[in-house]
């Protein structure tokens, strides 16, 4: 198990480790210097277990030996890989970052892959079985990373060009691009003898169309409206007035759902807001709410206009300017026959920071009184 | 393998250039394929060891919740206990509960229903080999998740029911809730995994002849709780990715300034947590439908009633939960509508007891221990069901739910009930599955103890709860503990010595397993003169099972085999015993037999989900790692081939090997 | 040991078994505790007594059933156990027999049912209220808020926490919510129990018959100090509900001038103010003194304490504030002269100084509760319950003679 090349590795580990703990001890425990060391026992300990666990790749008899050595070693691209992404490590440390991580991507795969391509060429003279137990320690790492980067370009691709046409393009691009491919592979199924070939092209096809269209999509950005919302911050615009707020109003909610036992309910009808409590049937002019409890009041409106339900809830001054602001809750403007919601939370008692009350813009004198104790 | 290597420096010439066929060069890339040793059981998929594995780990747990029990019986001993503080006795009785139902309950049933359901309808195995180590070793991760929290930082304090808000990071501030999420879900995919598995051997892998109503009313019961495993385990899992969202990614399910409602968390639970406990009976009923009439020499009475009841409870199971929220305000609508489901789904469990003790009426009862366990459980859930039938009278419940009646009542209907089963399985099986007999002398002190211990400790609690000790209270006071001798100080009293004397008959239980492992009695194949195709079998069993699948003519196949009826005088005639009947399936054995072969894909899996669910907890970084391991694994699992190839075994297979040979 | 022999042994052992249990549970029936303050069959309430008529009824349908199946079990063992007779008849069940014993339970839970249903809806009816009383519980006490009702003589609304008082004979509503987490109401002399869930308002009758007191507790575990969140309803006479209301509305009386009380009232001003609220208490500038638990206190509140000496616990009515000789006048006293010893309230001569002091001293050492100033960072630095105010003793006598004038 511990053969001669894992010897030297565990050698190293050895040293290493020992030199760690004699510069922990005598130098600096927090410096680079202990982490340097430590990587590099680490690294080689890793380097040693990696020989032992292959027996240094070497065959077990002479014989064998002498058979694999008939083998011409064959082609491989990964050694251009590993100099590809050396030059583009080097290069991104002067310019991008993405540089740099894609040249370390490209050579860890590249180092990965030529090292066991090696290993597995030296294992036996029968270059089938050779690459099968190639594919036996490689393909658990390339199809779920492959399947996982494809996935992944696909995805990125498509939500650019979704992103960055308007809606309505995007429905009709969707709708378009999925029959497309329901249809191809229709017909690809149908014809089971069609060459790999062809289907390879038109797969080819496909994956450029897409991809060129996110890159150029990606770099002309999302579009305006998409853009306008996440700076000025659309949906929290609270007017609450009686007329329609651009944004919090766009499609209001039409009902509340999960919504039982609430605190009290306020009904709008013929003009008139009416607030009852939850438990007692008739009508109250005064809502009392204990303080700081985070309770659920009903606003149904059945009245054909909209209307919506407004809790004044005193002032509170904005800081550092000794302004006082109003503090308002409202709900989404609420049509006929619908209901919202507002839940509220009243810190302090109606004598410290009163008078509080409900209020439905568009009514005159429909308030109703809301006492903290 | 020597541990220096050094090449060989002969150098053999040879006239021609052979071509060399290939070498073991492969290292530790063969697959774990040894039959004996700690590999043979770590790497298995064979359903036998992996139910011996699941028992093993379901013990260990029930012994650990076992003592977190006894601690809080210990602190209620007296009044202002002190042995365990308010922090300690809530993550006491939360881990207590969790340990017992997920780590314990459902394990123990699952090392049953793999171990003999198999057996039980003549399979070699169940559908998915691998597919059931995972399940296994996801348990057994997730237990460790678990209980890792009490070293990490304080356990789970919120109750095994764990309401929001109170489970959210302002009222429970410490790691121990989003051990108990990230546990559960583990555990919990587990059972999802197992419950998938068995429903597909039970409907694809019976033997021939071995229609659904000829299958044992074990298997039976299996079926019906993996049905209710597939439909109500999805349930809690949402809710409780709901709150590890809550606690650890700052989302607002359950949060009520947000709007939120905290009874979406109770109906969530619930919903999962009623079948639940179909879950964790159903098994023990089907344990003690086998163990009854083998003991009464007698097939089970009304063997349709009893398996539609149980489909009937599993089904109606799904439409009672809101009985255990009859006090959080639901509505007089909802409320009465439960409370009505709720008795009728006492009608099909009083119809199994009825069968159950008309199945020894006219018998000839033999009284073994595990007759007795059974017996047990027919008593004691009786009490616990009649109990249960007056928690289902809504308005009495508002007064009795959250006091000690309850407590009461669900000990009597779990220990009373599921864990008397399992017991009575253990007396039942062991014979079989480790080819010794439990000593019986043993086994009754255990049985006695037991039973005299459980009515100790939970009958008082029926008095504790009607005269108004709540819950979940880490003291109790003189101050609303009453007057006289017999007041609530009494009471508590008892039941904590009753704990004891409990802890006493399952510590016999321990003896009696040790004991009979070092010098049992060897057990013949068929001890019990038993009905049913899992005794068929050499005991423990052959590795493949049968040497040939039998063929089913009868329910109760075996015992056919056994006895022929005179018809004319109704009296059974014995026509040969098991032995010979196993003997001659040995002489007739089938010789090709394919076994699926170990792999180390089921245990990697699931320690990459075990690092993946601490990712959660400890930062992305360990997620993404957590992550590589469970995709790479799945690649792994999937490309590999379900059978070793031939080259893994050492000396390869189709030589002169002891390995079993594996062909094509 | 023959298998005959053994059977007869074990059926000898099983039929001493039953009979040991049988005299063991008669025992055990017989065996309660004399007047358990929580016990659910001695309902003192309309409420209670229609659940302790469905408990009855089921509790007996389930103990004839219980005794039956004793029966049944024992006779089967002893009859049919093994005692060498051959392998019996093969029988597989009898499809009459088993139609009808599903049928008889089905008929009486029907029976069962239509009770329930019944009841159900009786108990849930709120159209016939009285008198409403908010209740919201908070880690770990509970806060009773009675808004306006001029039929009662409630002008302005009062608060209090620990002891509800009510009118005896009256159809009491109240509205639970909770601050926090879920808690539950639970008197069991009155009425079954009803969770108390932040966010939302559940409703629950309380009747008392006559005047008392009657012992409660919150039933859903709501964290630490699950155990120390108790209560009592305090039901009075009419008249001294009124007497009560008037009381409890009274304008605040400040200590006289240079007595320990008055440096006691400044103590207030320093330390308590901050989230205990005493209606009508003024600084020494003459403004009112408003109390800020929002500020201090995670879930925005502390028990109010104007009126404090009115009820006879505190701390979430764990503690008396009664000496134990005067306890016993309070709450064993007949129902008739209840009220009048209720209103007198604790004076400083009943007063339960060491329990109190303790409290001031390290309210956190007697109660488990979320008080540790450097561990406050998951509620934004908000404590959960009363800290530890390092109140030297001379500060705790003038709070203590302070608080007695709050009555």
């Amino acid at each position: 198990m511990i053969t001669t090349g894992s010897k030297y590795f565990y050698g190293v580990t050895a040293l290493a480790t020992i030199a760690m703990v004699l510069y922990m001890l005598f130098v600096n425990p927090n410096d680079i210097g202990t982490v340097a060391l430590g990587s590099l026992a680490s690294a080689a300990a890793l380097l040693g277990g990696l020989t032992s666990f292959t027996r240094d790749s070497t065959a077990h008899t002479a014989k064998e030996a002498v058979a694999t050595a008939e083998q011409p070693a064959p082609a491989a691209v990964w050694p251009l890989i590993v100099a590809v992404g050396i030059v583009m490590l080097v290069f991104g440390l002067a310019t991008n970052p993405i540089v740099f991580v894609l040249g370390i991507v490209a050579l860890v795969a590249g180092g990965v892959e030529w090292l066991v391509q090696d290993y597995a060429s030296r294992a036996s003279a029968d270059s089938t079985f050779n690459s099968q137990l190639r594919g036996r320690l490689l393909h658990p790492l390339e199809f779920p990373v492959a399947a996982a980067v494809i996935v992944g370009i696909i995805a990125i691709s498509f939500s650019r060009i979704m992103l960055n046409i308007s809606k309505s393009a995007g429905a009709i691009v969707f709708i378009i691009v999925s029959s497309l491919i329901l249809i191809v592979g229709f017909l690809v199924a149908l014809k089971p003898n069609m060459r790999g070939r062809a289907v390879g092209a038109l797969c080819s096809v496909g994956a450029v169309a897409l991809i060129g269209a996110g890159i150029v999509t990606g770099i002309s950005g999302e579009r305006a409206e998409l853009v306008e919302a996440a700076e000025e911050d659309h949906y929290s615009h609270m007017e609450c007035g009686a007329e329609a707020d651009k944004y919090f109003d766009k499609h209001p909610n039409n009902a509340v759902s999960l919504k039982s036992a609430t605190l009290a309910t306020i009904t709008v009808r013929d003009g008139k807001a009416v607030a009852t409590l939850s438990g007692l049937d008739t009508p109250v002019e005064t809502v009392t709410i204990p303080r700081s409890n985070n309770v659920q009041v009903l606003f149904r409106n059945m009245d054909a206009e909209e209307h919506r339900l407004v809790a004044e809830l005193g002032e509170k001054p904005v800081a550092d300017t000794g302004v006082k602001e109003k503090v308002e809750q409202c709900t989404q403007l609420t049509g006929e026959d619908q209901v919202n919601v507002l839940t509220l939370n009243i810190p302090k008692s109606s004598e410290a920071a009163g008078p509080y009350k409900f209020i439905v813009p568009g009514l005159e004198g429909q308030a109703i009184e809301v006492y903290v104790p | 393998m020597a541990i220096i290597e050094r090449p060989s420096t002969e150098l053999e010439v040879s006239n021609t250039p052979s071509v060399v066929a290939p070498s073991t060069t492969l290292g530790n890339l063969r697959r774990p394929v040894q039959s004996t040793g700690w590999k043979s059981w770590l790497f298995t998929v064979d359903h036998k060891k992996i139910g011996i594995m699941y028992g093993v780990f379901a013990m260990i747990f029930f012994i650990i919740g076992g003592v977190e029990a006894l601690l809080i019986r210990l602190q209620l001993a007296a009044p202002d206990g002190k042995v365990l503080s308010a922090d300690l006795y809530n993550q006491m009785f939360t881990m207590h509960a969790t340990t017992m139902v997920f780590l314990f309950a459902m394990p123990m049933a699952a090392a049953f229903a793999n171990y003999f359901l198999p057996l039980q309808i003549g399979a070699r195995d169940v559908a998915f080999p691998r597919m059931n180590a995972l399940g296994l070793w996801f348990l057994v991760v997730g237990g460790l998740v678990l209980n890792a929290a009490w070293f990490l930082g304080g356990a789970a304090d919120g109750g095994w029911f764990m309401y929001a808000p109170n489970s959210g990071p302002v009222f429970s501030p410490s790691n121990g809730v989003d051990f108990w999420t990230l546990g559960l879900q583990i555990a919990g995919l587990g059972s999802l995994i197992g419950s998938i598995n068995l429903i597909v051997t039970v409907l694809n892998m019976r033997a021939p002849g071995m229609t659904m109503m000829k299958l044992p009313v074990f298997t039976w019961m299996i079926l019906v709780v993996q049905f209710l495993l597939v439909f109500s385990l999805p349930v809690i899992t949402v809710a409780l990715v709901l709150l590890m969202f809550q606690r650890s990614f700052g989302a607002t399910f359950f949060d009520v300034a947000q709007g939120a409602d905290p009874l979406l968390w109770q109906h969530l639970f619930w919903i999962f947590g009623h079948p639940e406990v179909y879950v964790l009976i159903l098994p023990a009923f089907g344990i003690i439908s086998e163990v009854l009439p083998t003991f009464s020499r007698k097939p089970l009475f009304g063997y349709p009633f009893v398996v539609f009841s149980g489909g009937a409870i599993g089904f109606v199971g799904f439409g009672v939960w809101a009985h255990h929220m009859f006090a959080a305000g639901l509505g007089p609508v909802s409320v009465a509508v439960f409370s009505v489901a709720t008795m009728a789904i006492a009608i099909p469990t009083g119809v199994k007891i009825f069968n159950w003790t008309l199945t020894m009426w006219g018998g000839k009862i033999w009284f073994t221990t595990a007759m007795k366990f059974a017996i047990g459980l027919v008593v004691l859930f009786t009490i616990g069901g009649l109990s249960g039938v007056t928690h289902s009278v809504a308005p009495s419940d508002t007064q009795q739910t959250d006091t000690y009646y309850i407590v009461a009542h669900f000990h009597y209907v779990l220990f009373g009930g599921m864990v008397f089963g399992l017991f009575s399985g253990f007396y039942y099986w062991w014979p079989k599955m480790f080819g010794k007999m439990l000593n019986e002398r043993l086994g009754s002190w255990n049985f006695w103890l037991m039973f005299i211990g459980m009515n100790m400790t939970f009958g008082p609690m029926h008095i504790l709860g009607l005269q108004g000790q709540p819950r979940r209270m880490y003291v109790w006071t003189e101050a609303r503990a009453g007057e006289g001798f017999f007041n609530l100080g009494f009471w508590n009293l008892i039941s904590s010595i009753g704990s004891f004397v409990l802890a006493l008959g399952v510590l016999f239980f321990l003896i009696n397993v040790v004991q009979t492992a070092r010098k049992g009695k060897q057990a013949p194949f068929d001890p019990w003169d038993a009905r049913t195709l899992e005794w068929i079998t050499t005991s423990p069993p052959k590795e493949h099972n049968f040497d040939r699948i039998p063929t089913v003519h009868h329910l109760d196949e075996f015992f056919h085999r056994k006895y022929v009826e005179d018809e004319a005088t109704h009296t059974m005639k014995a026509i040969a015993t098991g032995e010979e009947i196993v003997r001659n399936e040995e002489a007739n054995a089938e010789s090709h037999i394919h076994l699926p072969s170990a792999s180390y894909w089921p245990l990697v899996l699931a320690i990459g989900v075990g690092v993946l669910g601490l990712g959660v907890l400890y930062g992305v970084p360990i997620m993404v790692l957590g992550a590589a391991i469970v995709l790479l694994s799945s690649f792994g699992w999937v490309m590999e081939p379900s059978v070793a190839e031939d080259s893994d075994y050492d000396p390869p297979a189709g030589g002169t090997s002891k390995e079993l040979a594996s062909h094509g | 040991m023959s298998r005959h022999a053994m059977s007869a042994r074990n059926a000898r052992r099983v039929r001493a078994l039953a009979i040991t249990t049988l005299v063991g549970a008669s025992m055990f029936l017989a065996g309660c505790a004399k007047d358990a303050p929580q016990d659910v069959f001695q309902p003192k309430g309309e409420n209670a007594a229609d659940i302790n008529n469905l408990q009855y009824m089921v509790f007996g349908i389930a103990g004839v059933v219980g005794v039956i199946m004793t029966v049944l079990f024992v006779v089967t063992m002893t009859k049919f156990r093994d005692k060498g007779q051959p392998i019996p008849e093969q029988s597989h069940g009898k499809p009459a027999l088993e139609i009808t014993l599903t049928i008889i339970p089905a008929l009486i839970l029907s029976v069962v049912g239509v009770f329930t249903f019944r009841g159900v809806f009786d108990l849930a009816e709120t159209k016939d209220t009285e008198l409403v009383i908010n209740v919201t519980g908070q880690q770990w006490w509970w806060e009773y808020d009675y808004p306006v009702q001029g039929d009662w003589g409630i002008d302005k609304p009062i608060i209090t926490s620990g002891q509800l008082v009510m009118p005896a004979g009256t159809k009491v509503l109240i509205r639970e919510t909770s601050r926090d987490v879920i808690h539950s109401y639970w008197i069991p002399a009155l009425n079954g129990k009803r969770d108390a869930v932040p966010g939302r308002i559940h409703t629950l009758r309380l009747h008392a018959d006559n005047p008392g007191i009657y012992a409660g507790q919150c039933t859903e575990f709501c964290g630490l100090s699950h155990a120390n969140m108790r209560m009592e309803a305090v039901a009075l006479s009419n008249e001294d509900f009124a007497t009560w209301v008037k009381n409890q509305q009274a304008a605040y009386k400040a200590p006289q001038k240079d007595s320990l009380a008055e440096q006691g009232e400044a103590v207030f001003l320093n330390q308590c103010v901050r989230c205990h609220q005493v209606n009508g208490l003024k600084k020494p500038d003459g403004t009112a003194a408003i109390a800020a638990p929002d500020e201090n206190v995670y879930a925005g509140a502390a028990p109010n304490l104007s009126k404090f000496m009115s009820r006879n616990t505190f701390a979430g009515a764990v503690w008396d504030l009664l000496k134990k000789e005067c306890r016993g006048n309070v709450w064993d006293a007949k129902s008739e002269e209840f009220g009048a010893k209720y209103l007198e309230g604790v004076s400083a001569d009943c007063l339960n100084e060491v329990d109190l002091r303790r409290w001031l001293r390290n309210a956190p050492a007697m109660k488990p509760m979320y008080a540790d100033p450097t561990k406050l960072e998951p509620t934004d630095g908000k404590y959960r319950g009363m800290p530890y105010l390092a109140l030297s003793e001379s500060d705790i006598d003038k709070l203590v003679a302070y608080l007695l004038t709050l009555k």
